[in-house]
């Protein structure tokens, strides 16, 4: 059978396919991924584009949990100072009550019940980032001005909204109670208590003293139980922290199982394509010169 | 009866047909590396005998003609993945230049996307931030600006195809008229029952050109080839040669026809097939959907803005300009730049971050197309993917294919300086001994005449 003497081109192409494969291997190795160009694995290049966005998104939630992190410490060391405040209204309460106190006693006990009333409000004004935190959504006028005139003693400019932030996909944290909820609300409210005992010293009647240190009482652990909100919310975000961090490291795994190189596999490859090509040099350059005319005279 | 003047005769017709083998010989060497050259042959028959009586007398060697050693059936069958493997190569160098867009998970499309949303969900841990509203629109502009050059870049691929349509057009027009002046040669020749030898290999090689350019159907008459487009069109018949136009077409693309008719989209295969089918099919579809991503997002981005009130207590507005149809990726812009205009609060407070989640549901739901945002693009990323591998797959398997089939022809019409070496020394041998022969005739003619002169009359 006749074989084609001009076997060149073919061998060429050959070497060809293992330069490529040398410049692939080189390639994967400089960069440690397999998956370069889409058309290295267009399904895991598809798939890495969604990881990459859900890495970023991940980074985000942990970003938002870090943010929300301070503004709840914020709140909850403003309601703990509340309850401290209370407490010693409580006390001034108490000490109004005994009959032995002159008026003059009584007028200087209320002012000083009126001391903490304005400091309570200036705690439900507390901010965070220059947002009040106890507004509900009205965040940029504060919430609480003191107005003798109301019942409670006070004005209330914000809302009764609620804001929430997704600190997980698919999972939200509500971020805030509006103050209505905190210092006014059914169960016990701070303001109006504080504004009864007010009424109550400077009125000099220790009966009414006493029941309005008594609703001061059920006011002060009202707002302890508010407060388990925001201690609640501050384990939460803890909770959540890890779980991020342990997402971030599983969506790193999977992108490196989708998308890296293995390199060892690759470094073999790289080492037969180099036998391969010195080989087939090798042969060419004993063949080539090879004819009957190399024998004649 | 035999004469010395028959065998000076034979020796004389030896010694021609020896040359005219070491001249197909010397030819063969010549052009062993020539491409498209079949190797020749020359094709020796003994000369008709002369009978008498019970005697038949051979008549000699003759060189009847120098035949080219070729098989037609293989040559067609190389053109055909000719064809195929440029075709191949030239869609997948294009589909190269367009996957590189879609090539990096960190930048581009995608992660403007996941950038966006990012922003939006920083916003709702203090949604009155200015700095974090900023963030938002800068995130915006951004995935807007991607979207434009993505698609500007495709368009730039785009019309480089079609500089490349012209350009194949006017080589298939050069290619055609060479073709058509040697196929009247060949023709003539072959009608006389001469073998073209040469002339044959150099209008397959221009075939093979032109296959590599577009599909070519080869049909065999008496007058030579006629050679047709894949669908009949045809570009040479005899000596003639009829050339393709090229014409304006709709959006600035180049259409292509002949004798008045356009074919642009009957043509296939070759470098012209490659780029005609980038150029009006590959190309067109993705430009389609980038536009219809931009579209359908930018139309839920703003509905969801339309939803909630911005810092000022109105109603939102759109975030990005209204844009569909071709083109809308290339348009998308941001319709406000004021921060304060994002709509995040859903009461028409300012501290109220509400809407922010109807915003950042757009991440997650389903677009009109089916799919959401990122994974429409993940899909546009799989499928540039898809196209480049299967270009590149086809790439391989016809060079593979072409390879093999270039080797059967070699291994039928190549020159191996071998054989070529070994019949140069039997024509060698051969061409000496009739030498020899003529050299033998003729010392014997001499004793024929010498033989007069020796004798004297006797006395």
């Amino acid at each position: 059978m006749r074989v084609n003497p001009n076997y060149t081109p073919e061998i060429l192409t050959d070497l060809g396919a293992i330069q490529t494969q040398e410049q692939t291997d080189t390639e994967e190795l400089a960069t440690g991924l397999r998956v370069i160009m889409p058309s290295d694995d267009p399904a895991a290049a598809a798939a890495d584009v969604q990881n990459q966005a859900l890495q970023s998104q991940t980074d985000q939630y942990l970003q938002n949990t870090n943010n929300l992190d301070g503004m709840l410490q914020t709140a909850d060391s403003a309601l703990s100072s509340v309850i401290t405040a209370l407490n010693q209204a409580i006390s001034l309460g108490v000490q109004g009550g005994n009959s032995d106190l002159t008026t003059a006693n009584q007028q200087e006990l209320a002012e000083q019940v009126q001391s903490i009333q304005s400091q309570i409000v200036q705690l439900a004004n507390t901010s965070y980032q220059g947002s009040y935190i106890f507004g509900g959504t009205a965040t940029q006028t504060a919430p609480y001005t003191l107005d003798a005139t109301q019942p409670d003693g006070v004005d209330y400019n914000g809302n009764n909204g609620v804001n929430s932030v997704e600190i997980a996909q698919g999972t939200s944290i509500q971020t805030n109670l509006p103050g209505s909820q905190v210092f006014q609300g059914a169960g016990g409210s701070v303001m109006g208590a504080l504004q009864q005992l007010v009424t109550a010293l400077q009125s000099g009647n220790t009966t009414s003293i006493g029941t309005a240190t008594t609703q001061v009482g059920t006011a002060l652990s009202y707002v302890s139980q508010q407060r388990v909100f925001y201690d609640s919310a501050v384990s939460q975000l803890n909770s959540n922290q890890s779980y991020l961090q342990q997402e971030q490291v599983n969506l790193q795994t999977q992108e490196t199982t989708l998308v890296g190189a293995d390199i060892p596999a690759v470094a073999t490859e790289l080492s037969q394509a180099q036998t391969a090509q010195s080989a087939t040099l090798a042969a060419l350059a004993q063949i080539i010169p090879q004819s009957l005319l190399n024998y004649l005279k | 009866m035999g004469s010395l003047s028959s065998s000076m005769w034979i020796a004389a017709q030896a010694l021609g047909a020896d040359q005219g083998a070491i001249d197909a010989t010397s030819n063969n060497i010549a052009n062993q590396n020539t491409p498209g050259y079949s190797r020749e042959v020359p094709v020796l028959n003994e000369g008709a005998p002369t009978v008498e009586g019970d005697v038949t007398y051979g008549g000699g060697v003759v060189l009847q003609q120098i035949q080219s050693v070729t098989d037609q059936l293989l040559q067609i069958q190389i053109s055909d993945q000719n064809q195929q493997q440029s075709s191949a190569q030239t869609q997948y160098n294009a589909l190269q230049q367009v996957q590189e867009l879609f090539s990096n998970p960190t930048s581009g499309i995608g992660a403007d996307f996941t950038s966006f949303f990012n922003s939006l969900s920083q916003l709702s841990t203090n949604p009155t931030s200015i700095p974090d509203r900023q963030t938002v629109l800068t995130a915006a502009q951004t995935l807007a600006t991607d979207f434009n050059s993505t698609e500007q870049n495709l368009d730039s691929i785009q019309s480089g195809l079609n500089q490349s349509v012209s350009q194949n057009v006017t080589q298939i027009n050069t290619l055609t008229a060479q073709i058509a002046q040697i196929n009247g040669q060949v023709g003539q020749m072959q009608q006389l029952g001469e073998d073209p030898g040469n002339l044959g290999d150099q209008e397959t090689a221009l075939i093979q050109q032109l296959s590599q350019l577009t599909n070519v159907n080869q049909i065999q008459t008496e007058n030579g080839l006629t050679l047709t487009t894949g669908n009949g069109t045809p570009l040479v018949v005899g000596d003639q040669s009829f050339a393709l136009q090229t014409t304006a077409g709709p959006n600035g693309m180049t259409d292509v026809s002949s004798q008045g008719q356009d074919i642009t989209s009957s043509l296939q295969g070759g470098q012209l097939g490659g780029n005609l089918q980038m150029r009006d099919t590959v190309i067109p579809g993705l430009l389609s959907q980038l536009d219809n991503l931009a579209s359908q997002f930018s139309t839920s981005v703003n509905a969801a803005q339309a939803t909630g009130y911005d810092m000022y207590g109105n109603a939102g507005q759109p975030l990005f300009t209204d844009t569909s149809g071709p083109g809308a990726a290339s348009n998308l812009t941001l319709a406000i730049t004021d921060p304060n205009l994002i709509a995040a609060s859903s009461d028409g407070t300012q501290g109220s971050n509400g809407n922010i989640a109807n915003l950042l549901a757009v991440q997650t739901a389903a677009l009109p197309s089916g799919e959401s945002p990122i994974d429409t693009y993940s899909s546009l990323v799989s499928q540039t993917g898809n196209l480049t591998d299967q270009a590149q797959a086809e790439v391989t398997a016809s060079t593979a294919s072409l390879n093999n089939l270039n080797n059967q022809l070699g291994s039928i019409s190549g020159v191996n300086l071998d054989e070529e070496t070994t019949n140069l020394m039997n024509y060698q041998r051969a061409y000496e001994a009739a030498a020899r022969v003529v050299t033998t005739v003729d010392e014997l003619t001499q004793s024929v005449l010498d033989m007069g002169s020796g004798v004297t009359a006797a006395p």
